[in-house]
């Protein structure tokens, strides 16, 4: 896998360098502002790109509008946006139009290796990567009737999985079990919730993501 | 305040100097005893047109309807006169109007058959006189006496010519003699000697006058109606229109005695001339008349609004008043501040100082030395006694009222700007503090944990268990150290109120409040960056109050109205919100709460 690592602290930015070459991933460019990031996907056209939201010149949102330009411009390449922010509108507003091949991570995790190289597999094979963090706030948000009450605790778990963007595959894996008891769990939390997309698709993690945000 | 050297000060420097106010009981006397004398005179001329009556030597004895016309502009100019006497009694315009009206009475005199030869002869030396008074008071209206140096010369010279043309023609007319007398054929007692020749030529040097007098007067009336600003001619109109017809009624009686030298009551022209010159001259007491009236109404809306204004001035009431009193709706009223040496306007706004110019003059109020504040109106408002009744006696209490209310409002205004400024100062050094943390303690915070994590590898790989354990330790420490950092800059300032505007902030807040909390109607528009966070700190103020109030749930609701930014919450306990008043009133902004409910009103247009 050939990526491009795109920050403007150069101590960060070297490190996920380092990091992913011990991983064994190609390092295939750098860059410290978004202008250089575009013009090095152009030219070298990586299959994934790890890019900081904050980023020169005004340190506002050039990271995540870089993000969603490559996104349009080059729907084959993979994004993981890195952010200090636990925001879920930020990593709503990067999947909303393509929640394949892209992800929002917390930058405190970034040098855990099993974190970020995880997640850019998973990029890579076209799944989307949300931060456990966020995720756990969304999940625990203090509701007024909490709809969240209907699910056994390990349907929560499994909630939880689905809106980091685990498919079914990956979610087995990580509780232990086999897929179809996963299949029978996503089914019975989206008929408990009234979500009426398909529990299979990829897409779900946009339902499940947006039906915990909106629901107070 | 180096500039405002009051040696320079115009006329108008003692506006606010109270008028001398003229002791009660001289003011009666004179107003009965004047009025008296009019009526006295005025029933004293019907008797004398009564007995004349069979003869056709007045118009007023030959025909009633002349009669009432004649006795209409007679007693209404004397009237008139004394009411502007008593309006304004420092000034001669009143007495000569009472005297053009007692001289327009005199022909009735001159024509009173088998009356007394002497006042025969008296009213007809005067009744010539009536033109030049007219004249003079058309050109000092609504003063005594004109302007102009020249203008003044021109008075004195009409007033000069016409008492000896009409001196002149007395001692040298034997009546008997006249071919064309015809309300006096009998008396003359200044009778020098008879000179038919001489008496010919005054007779026509008389109508000459009185042709270029009505001219004159005319002229005078069209040419200040022309010339004046438009509050002038507001003002002076009702005075100049009758004044034309005075003038104009006049120049026909002339040209047509021009043609037929012979007048009297039983030729058509002369009488319809006569009820022409009657009514024009009753038309110009009834206009000064109404000037007197509207003086005294404008007083009385004076007085009014300074009694308001002494209860509860609005700012910028005497402004209003002023354009009232001056008919100039452009009045406007700078209040010096001595302390910190400016002008400021009825609302406590720093103004510039007015200066004159087109049209406009301005007009410094001073007191005890000290200047008070400037008024800049229309030039033909600048009339000493106008100024001084509006801002001269009922209403300067309101000027002091109202400059020192416009002085608090200053200093409001400048409280305010002071705690903008200082709200706004904190949240730049806040928003600075966030980006330290971010750029400095975190990524340092990042590196640590890196090299820690680097740490850890090698000493898994050289076999040392105990040490890995150190450093995975040591690395959960540096990742929660980070998260905390992360909370705390967000807690400093939330990047994503400037980034992403208040409807993403909400939501943020929301989601990881300790409490539930739904957010409503949030404008997807972004405000100015102090409006934004003054309604995101509600928010959030609301939120801890609910929190600390136990009131289970907040209901957050933003919406856009007019050019307000209006929040309000349900659920967050009854306050006391110092802190939240302190930061939407630093914006101008208002805070309240009752039971239910927490509403800001946040300025945002």
């Amino acid at each position: 896998m050939r990526v491009i690592v795109a920050d403007d602290a150069m101590l960060t930015r070297e490190g996920i360098v380092r990091l992913l070459g011990d991983a064994g991933i190609e390092v295939a460019g750098q860059a410290e502002d978004a202008d250089g990031l575009l013009r090095l996907v152009a030219a070298e056209r990586p299959d994934a790109v790890v890019v900081d939201i904050r980023m020169p010149p005004t340190y506002t949102g050039e990271g995540l509008a870089a993000a969603q330009r490559i996104q349009a411009d080059h729907p084959d390449v993979g994004v993981l946006v890195l952010s200090q922010y636990v925001e879920s509108g930020y990593a709503m507003r990067l999947i909303q139009d393509r929640p394949e091949g892209v992800g929002y991570l917390l930058k405190e995790r970034v040098f855990d290796a099993a974190i970020l190289v995880d997640g850019l597999r998973r990029i890579d094979d076209g799944e989307c990567v949300i931060d456990p963090t966020i995720v756990a706030r969304l999940i625990g948000r203090r509701r007024d009737k909490d709809p969240l009450a209907d699910l056994t605790s390990r349907e929560r778990e499994v909630l939880s999985l689905v809106a980091e963007g685990l498919s079914n595959t990956a979610i087995a894996n990580r509780l232990f079990v086999v897929e179809r008891t996963v299949e029978a769990h996503t089914t019975q939390i989206f008929r408990k919730l009234g979500l009426d997309a398909d529990p299979g698709s990829h897409r779900r993690v946009l339902a499940v993501l947006a039906f915990l945000r909106s629901s107070a | 305040m180096a500039g405002h050297s009051f040696s320079q000060i115009p006329e108008w420097h003692n506006v606010l100097v109270a008028a001398p106010v003229p002791a009660h009981r001289p003011r009666r006397l004179v107003r009965c005893s004047g009025f008296g004398v009019a009526l006295g005179f005025t029933v004293a001329t019907v008797v004398v047109i009564r007995f004349t009556a069979p003869w056709a030597t007045t118009y007023s004895g030959s025909w009633l309807p002349a009669a009432v016309a004649d006795l209409a502009a007679g007693l209404g100019l004397m009237l008139a006169g004394l009411l502007l006497l008593l309006e304004w009694p420092g000034r001669a315009a009143g007495l000569i109007a009472t005297l053009a009206g007692a001289v327009w009475l005199a022909p009735d005199w001159t024509g009173w058959q088998d009356g007394p030869p002497l006042a025969r002869t008296i009213a007809m030396v005067a009744a010539p006189l009536f033109l030049p008074l007219v004249l003079n008071l058309l050109l000092a209206f609504p003063g005594g006496s004109p302007h102009s140096a020249l203008a003044r010369l021109a008075v004195r010279g009409v007033y000069a010519a016409t008492g000896i043309v009409s001196v002149a023609w007395a001692l040298f007319r034997d009546p008997r003699l006249d071919p064309h007398c015809w309300n006096n054929c009998t008396d003359n007692s200044f009778l020098l000697s008879a000179q038919p020749a001489i008496e010919r030529g005054l007779e026509t040097a008389g109508i000459l006058l009185v042709l270029g007098l009505g001219t004159g007067i005319f002229a005078v009336s069209a040419g200040r109606l022309a010339r004046g600003t438009r509050t002038a001619r507001h003002r002076l109109a009702p005075v100049l229109l009758p004044g034309l017809l005075v003038g104009g009624s006049a120049a026909a009686q002339a040209i047509a005695l021009l043609r037929t030298p012979l007048e009297g009551p039983q030729f058509a022209v002369f009488s319809a001339l006569f009820q022409a010159r009657a009514w024009s001259v009753w038309a110009l007491a009834v206009g000064l008349a109404w000037t007197v009236v509207g003086a005294r109404l404008t007083r009385s809306a004076v007085g009014r609004v300074a009694s308001d204004l002494g209860d509860a001035p609005a700012p910028g009431a005497l402004g209003a008043v002023l354009a009232k009193v001056t008919n100039d709706p452009g009045v406007e009223v700078a209040y010096w501040l001595p302390e910190s040496g400016r002008f400021v306007d009825g609302s406590g706004r720093t103004v510039r100082e007015a200066a004159p110019g087109r049209g406009k003059v301005v007009t410094r109020i001073v007191r005890k030395g000290q200047l008070v504040a400037i008024v800049r109106h229309d030039a033909a408002a600048a009339d000493a006694d106008r100024l001084e009744r509006a801002i001269g006696s009922a209403a300067r209490l309101a000027v002091d009222n109202e400059r020192l209310q416009a002085g608090i409002l200053a200093q409001l205004e400048d409280l305010r700007a002071s705690r903008t400024r200082i709200v706004e100062a904190g949240d730049a050094e806040r928003r600075r503090l966030e980006r330290n943390l971010h750029d400095g303690a975190q990524q340092r915070m990042l590196a640590l944990s890196y090299d820690v994590r680097l740490a850890r590898g090698a000493a898994a790989a050289a076999g040392d268990p105990e040490l890995e354990a150190i450093l995975t330790s040591a690395v959960e420490q540096a990742q929660e150290t980070a998260s905390q950092l992360r909370a705390l800059a967000h807690g400093i300032y939330p990047a994503i109120l400037t980034e992403a505007g208040l409807g993403l902030a909400l939501e943020s807040l929301a989601e990881s409040a300790p409490l539930p909390v739904v957010v409503r109607g949030t404008p997807d528009e972004r405000f100015p960056e102090p409006v934004e966070r003054a309604a995101y700190l509600v928010a959030a103020g609301s939120i801890d109050a609910g929190l600390d109030a136990g009131t289970g749930k907040i209901s957050i609701r933003v919406g856009r109205a007019g050019a307000h930014l209006v929040v309000e919450a349900d659920g967050a306990g009854t306050g006391p919100f110092t802190d939240l008043a302190d930061r939407v009133g630093a914006i101008g902004g208002s805070l309240a709460a009752d039971r239910v409910r927490l509403r800001a009103e946040i300025p945002c247009a």
